[in-house]
């Protein structure tokens, strides 16, 4: 079916670059102030880009990138069938026990436990799972639970840096870019090891040498069982069996012909599957309802109202004129495109929601295709990666996991207040871009 | 026919927001209730329920929105309880989120009064028309009202 090109003339005859443009800058401000629902304000903003004109319905659906949703919504389903089975408390449990409970080696390894899970599963799952843990942990042992749930929260950044499905940013630049799981693998991974590593040396200073829990105490957390966590085996290795398999697909993916959404979408199904095969069909549409429940469809209209207006602003042609600008402003310098690209990724993540930064920057450097080679445009791949995820770690709102920290920090009677937090943070942020401008450096420019 | 014809409150006893919570407790255990009104200055300000206090001595971690399912890896605990049963007494009423339930008065009819006891599981507070503290309404003392009336 053919559809009409939108007209060159948006609503009231105006140009439609200043129509999207002014969609874009309200939908944005609107969700910087918090007051309304963020889903809800990208959905308007999406309507409003079809209703002036700037784009048709069809033009909308086509800016709707699924391979992202699909893979955001597959993931959310396996997560939150593993998670029943006990066993993230499981391994938070037998690292503190692997350690005997000190306390400095308490923080690295739920640093390293926080770091590892963010790289395979979204940032803020992870949260949920660490930090009632390290708050028993360190109820248990009675000392303070903050330099540990601050350095979950730098490790739940780092961590899902790392590959492909780590982190929504990286999730979007790998489908636009049709970047693989390797390819995030061999390009961040190394990186994200080596700033984990270095951002607990200054952690060791700042607290961890003065972290001093008494034998009694730590007597108490060896006497916890890890074992008694898996509530439910046959989950367990049916979750297992699924994620080894998914994790499988999204490695072959390139080579077998596949794109990460339908594979993360299939391993879905297959354990959904697993999980009421032998029920009664009542039992079943009443597991299937509430596993599809917990999936976050506030994040999931998110996306979708953002990539309509992205679309919207793309197709008037706004993005191609910013990349341009960014190219005359760096003189059609490549260093110092990525770098401009890394650092203001890393300043405006710290404040903003990377994610609508990331998708109104996927297109603009798409759009430097024309200046620059495939190679070089990969490397401002991981530019963007690097600087739009460790840039969360910036201040309290920067990313969804630092809040999703902090309120049960609170509730636990023990704060995370937004300006200690950043006089802390935003230093460590910086350092740990200036460590990927020395890894873009010399492995790239 | 409203609230007016039922005759007998309960008596009101009520703790200030200023109570420890181990006063509470011991008034709690004293009287054999599960719940205590909280007044301030006479004014309604709440119920402290004991499920509340019960609460005060699990982990943090376990208690509230996405906490821990269950605490069976921890071992039998007792070292954590006693940590935080020392705390009861320097904590306060005022620190626990009290019930918010929803007030009756003279004029409430007697089907609402049934119908918002039915709903919330607490008695519910009885207010005068200056807003002070009269007493609490509990499911006994209703339905052996509603009984007496019947039987005549």
């Amino acid at each position: 079916m053919a559809h009409p090109a939108a007209a060159a003339e948006a609503i009231f005859g105006l140009s439609p670059l200043v129509v999207s443009l002014a969609i874009f800058v309200l939908t944005y401000a609107v969700i910087v102030t918090e007051k309304i629902n963020r889903s809800v304000v990208a959905l308007l903003g999406a309507g409003l880009m079809i209703f002036a004109g700037v784009l048709n319905q069809a033009e909308a659906f086509h800016g709707i990138d699924l391979n992202t949703i699909s893979l955001l919504t597959g993931m959310m389903v396996i997560v939150a069938i593993t998670q029943k089975s006990g066993v993230f408390q499981y391994v938070a449990v037998k690292a503190a026990k692997v350690v005997k409970a000190d306390p400095w080696g308490l923080l690295v390894m739920l640093s390293v436990v926080t770091a590892l899970f963010s790289a395979l599963l979204d940032n803020v799952t992870t949260v949920l799972l660490i930090a009632p843990v390290t708050l028993l942990i360190t109820d248990a042992l009675r000392i303070s639970p903050y330099p540990y749930l601050f350095s979950v929260i730098f490790a739940s950044n780092i961590g899902g840096t790392a590959t492909l499905i780590g982190d929504p940013p990286n999730i979007m630049i790998g489908s636009a870019a049709k970047l693989t799981f390797n390819d995030f693998l061999f390009n961040l991974t190394p990186v994200v090891a080596l700033i984990m590593a270095l951002t607990l040396i200054p952690v060791y200073f700042i607290w961890g040498r003065k972290l001093h829990a008494s034998p009694e105490d730590r007597a108490l957390v060896m006497g916890f069982n890890e074992r008694e966590s898996i509530t439910d085996a046959r989950l367990l290795k049916q979750a297992l069996f699924v994620i080894a398999l998914v994790i499988a697909g999204f490695v072959l993916a390139h080579s077998i012909g596949q794109e990460p959404g339908t594979i993360a979408m299939f391993g879905a199904a297959l354990l959904l599957l697993l999980r009421v095969y032998d029920k009664q069909a009542e039992d079943q549409s009443h597991a299937i309802h509430h596993t599809f429940g917990e999936v976050e469809w506030i994040t999931i209209f998110f996306f979708v109202g953002l990539f309509v207006v992205v679309a919207g602003i793309e197709k008037a042609g706004a993005l191609e004129l910013l990349a341009h600008e960014i190219v005359n402003w760096t003189g059609g310098d490549f260093t110092v495109t990525a770098y401009v690209i890394l650092w203001v990724s890393a300043v405006l993540s710290s404040v903003v929601d990377n994610i609508p930064f990331v998708a109104t920057m996927i297109p603009v450097i798409q759009s430097m295709g024309s200046v620059f080679t495939p190679q070089q445009i990969d490397t401002l791949w991981w530019a963007l990666s690097l600087g739009a995820c460790l840039g969360g770690n910036g201040t309290l709102v920067g990313a969804s996991a630092n809040l999703v920290v902090a309120g049960m920090a609170e509730r636990a009677g023990q704060p995370i207040r937004f300006l200690p937090f950043m006089l802390m943070a935003f230093p460590l942020m910086l350092a740990s871009i200036a460590v990927s401008s020395v890894y873009l450096w010399l492995r790239y420019l | 026919m409203t609230l007016r014809a039922v005759p007998v409150l309960p008596e009101p006893v009520c703790v200030s927001p200023d109570t420890s919570l181990l006063d509470a407790l011991h008034l709690m255990l004293d009287k054999g209730v599960n719940h205590i009104p909280v007044c301030d200055g006479g004014a309604w300000a709440g119920l402290v329920d004991i499920n509340d206090i019960l609460g005060e001595l699990l982990p943090v971690s376990a208690r509230g929105e996405h906490g821990l399912e269950d605490l069976r890896f921890v071992g039998d605990g007792v070292a954590l309880i006693a940590t935080h049963l020392k705390l009861l007494a320097t904590k306060r009423v005022r620190d626990v989120e009290l019930l918010d339930l929803p007030t009756l008065d003279e004029n409430t009819p007697l089907l609402e009064a049934a119908l918002l006891l039915h709903r919330h599981a607490a008695p519910l507070p009885v207010l005068g028309e200056d807003g002070t503290f009269k007493g609490m309404l509990s499911r006994r003392v209703l339905l052996a009202h509603l009984i007496s009336k019947a039987g005549n």
